[in-house]
């Protein structure tokens, strides 16, 4: 609006230098994105130059109701909400557990800090190549650690359930840092001098942190614990790397990508069934939308009463 | 333990004084942090020591003992792996994706956030609301896929640039940085009568340069560490980036890990002095779009 160098005929320019950016978005990204939903009533292939047929529902009974692959689904269902809630139990309350203990004075909380987060930079590729190595079965050094007080594991490539645990593990290991980093940030938003006052109170540490520190950290608390939860539910790609596609040990995510692209990755064009993969996304997205408004939800009528 | 004079020394000279009691206690606490924070170190550490370690082993050395320390320093794996897994070639190819899908996002997507954030155009804050959203909806993975098959750049480098020119948080962090620049800048440009393009590149880049930095960073350790999308859109070799080669090679030598180790050694050890490097723009970045968002 307040534009007016140049005048007359360059007031073009602003529209004109936006539309690149704005376009590439829409064209890669929000209209993919809706379009998710119209494929899923399609049997569209990976396969150029296929005629692509509308089938209603067919996709959503099958994937839901078929025989044993859809038992298989409902499973990755489960397996998804477990992960999630594992993930987010362990990796909100250890974040901030980490993050209130490094924002003392202590010596030390800058390495601490950035050892923490260091996985989140190396990408899963990296995460999972060193946990793969970490948890070698024969002789490594995760079984010698079980050995010595008697215990064997198989780890990744031992039972479903066994494996889909060291999964979570490494899923903590490489995200801890992001916890722990946004939580610090909302920790330096408080202001000492309350501290202060609460300690003049003669309040102990635990006091403290009910006190002051957990009802001011209110809003990064809601912060974490929806990204967290969104998070987990869409991880799937440490599995792609650590487990390969397993049956009994899927998520949802791996699921979408698997029947989508094909399990074997960059597999043939018959085994890429994107109509049917694009509705297992949309069921993917509906439970995201419904747990992620739920939270949301029910953690702002918390922050009105907390913060009231 | 032996003695009992600081029980008394901390009792006797100030009964009233709460500070003085307290102390012994806060430093068992200390100590129980920092016992807690090294427990935690060592499971951070103890992973990233072994790849450490298994990188300069001999096969002979990892198959007798996986864990032992290293007979000889073998330093061949780095080399057998640079040679083997066609290192020199992901690597560029990693390099050359970063940089243009960083460059060409930071291009557009600066302009974009300008004419958003000092309302310019009619119409930014829908547009705004557009980059908002993507947090909540569904992936675009499957009709992306369509679409780049269907424009036949599948299997092409162009094609698998065009993915990363889109990054809906970077714009979020782009235009509420852009918003705290003092307007009067503008007004002083205004007078000058500059063109929009100069008035963009020569006053606005320069001040949001902080805000710039973080986005290309974040964006690029994204493009950088990239691998779903490199497995589905590239099959041929020639085009891999350098996580697709990593995992190849995972699979062609996945018995072999003294190499196999070298090989990611050269790639994470790198990034991690990139991070603790950059690490400023990094963690704000992150947080900034994690409060933002």
């Amino acid at each position: 609006m307040n534009y007016h160098f140049g005048g007359g005929r360059s007031r073009a320019a602003p529209y004109a230098f936006l539309a690149p950016g704005l376009i590439l978005y829409v064209l890669l990204a929000l209209g993919p994105s809706l379009a998710t939903a119209v494929y899923s009533f399609t049997d569209a292939t990976g396969l150029p130059g296929i005629k692509i047929n509308w089938i209603g529902l067919e996709n959503y009974k099958e994937f839901l109701t078929l025989g044993a692959a859809a038992r298989e689904n409902i499973g990755a269902l489960v397996r998804t909400l477990v992960f999630c809630i594992s993930v987010t139990a362990i990796q909100f309350s250890l974040g901030l557990l980490v993050a209130v203990l490094l924002n003392q004075k202590l010596r030390g909380t800058q390495f601490f800090r950035t050892l923490f987060f260091l996985p989140v930079i190396l990408g899963v590729t990296i995460q999972g190549l060193i946990w793969t190595l970490f948890l070698y079965p024969l002789g490594g050094p995760m079984q010698s650690v079980l050995g010595l007080v008697g215990l064997h594991s198989d780890f990744l490539g031992g039972q479903p359930t066994e494996a889909f645990a060291w999964v979570i593990v490494v899923q903590i290991w490489a995200n801890l840092g992001m916890t722990i980093v946004i939580f610090i940030a909302g920790l330096t938003t408080i202001p000492t001098e309350v501290y202060e006052a609460a300690r003049i109170d003669g309040a102990g540490r635990w006091q403290v942190f009910r006190e002051v520190t957990w009802p001011l950290l209110t809003p990064t608390v809601n912060t974490n614990l929806v990204l967290t939860i969104i998070g987990s539910l869409q991880a799937w790609q440490l599995f792609l790397v650590l487990t390969g596609f397993r049956p009994g040990l899927t998520v949802m995510g791996y699921v979408v990508y698997a029947t989508a692209f094909g399990a074997t990755s960059g597999g043939s064009g018959s085994t890429m069934r994107q109509g049917y993969g694009a509705a297992a996304s949309i069921i993917l997205f509906i439970v995201v939308l419904v747990i992620g408004m739920t939270t949301q939800y029910l953690l702002a009528r918390r922050e009105r009463r907390v913060l009231a | 333990m032996s003695t009992t004079m600081p029980l008394d020394a901390r009792s006797a000279p100030n009964p009233g004084g709460s500070g003085v009691i307290r102390r012994p206690r806060r430093d068992a606490g200390r100590v129980a942090a920092y016992v807690f924070l090294v427990a935690l170190a060592v499971f951070y550490l103890a992973p990233m020591f072994m790849l450490v370690l298994t990188s300069v082993k001999t096969l002979p050395d990892f198959g007798k003992n996986a864990v032992g320390l290293p007979s000889t320093l073998n330093l061949g794996n780095f080399t057998e792996a640079w040679d083997k897994a066609n290192f020199p070639r992901y690597l560029l190819n990693t390099v050359i994706y970063t940089v243009a899908g960083t460059v060409i996002f930071l291009i557009s997507g600066t302009f974009l956030a300008v004419a958003i954030a000092r309302r310019f155009v009619r119409g930014g804050g829908v547009i705004f609301t557009l980059f908002l959203i993507a947090l909540f909806l569904p992936p675009a993975l499957i009709p992306q896929f369509q679409l780049i098959l269907n424009l036949g750049l599948y299997n092409n480098p162009i094609g698998y640039i065009m993915l990363f020119l889109v990054n809906p948080i970077g714009i979020v962090i782009l235009v509420n940085f852009i918003r705290t620049i003092p307007i009067d800048l503008d007004e002083a440009a205004a007078i000058e009568g500059c063109g929009y393009v100069r008035y963009v590149l020569q006053i606005v880049f320069p001040l949001a340069k902080p805000a710039i930095a973080t986005v290309a960073v974040l964006h690029a350790i994204g493009i950088w560490n990239e691998l779903i999308l490199a497995t589905i859109y590239l099959t041929k070799s020639d085009y891999y980036p350098i996580t697709r080669g990593l995992i190849v090679f995972n699979g062609v030598y996945g018995n072999n890990w003294p190499v196999l180790a070298a090989a990611v050694m050269m790639i994470a050890l790198p990034m991690s002095v990139f991070f603790v490097l950059m690490q400023r723009y990094i963690i704000g970045g992150v947080t900034a779009g994690a409060v933002k968002g």
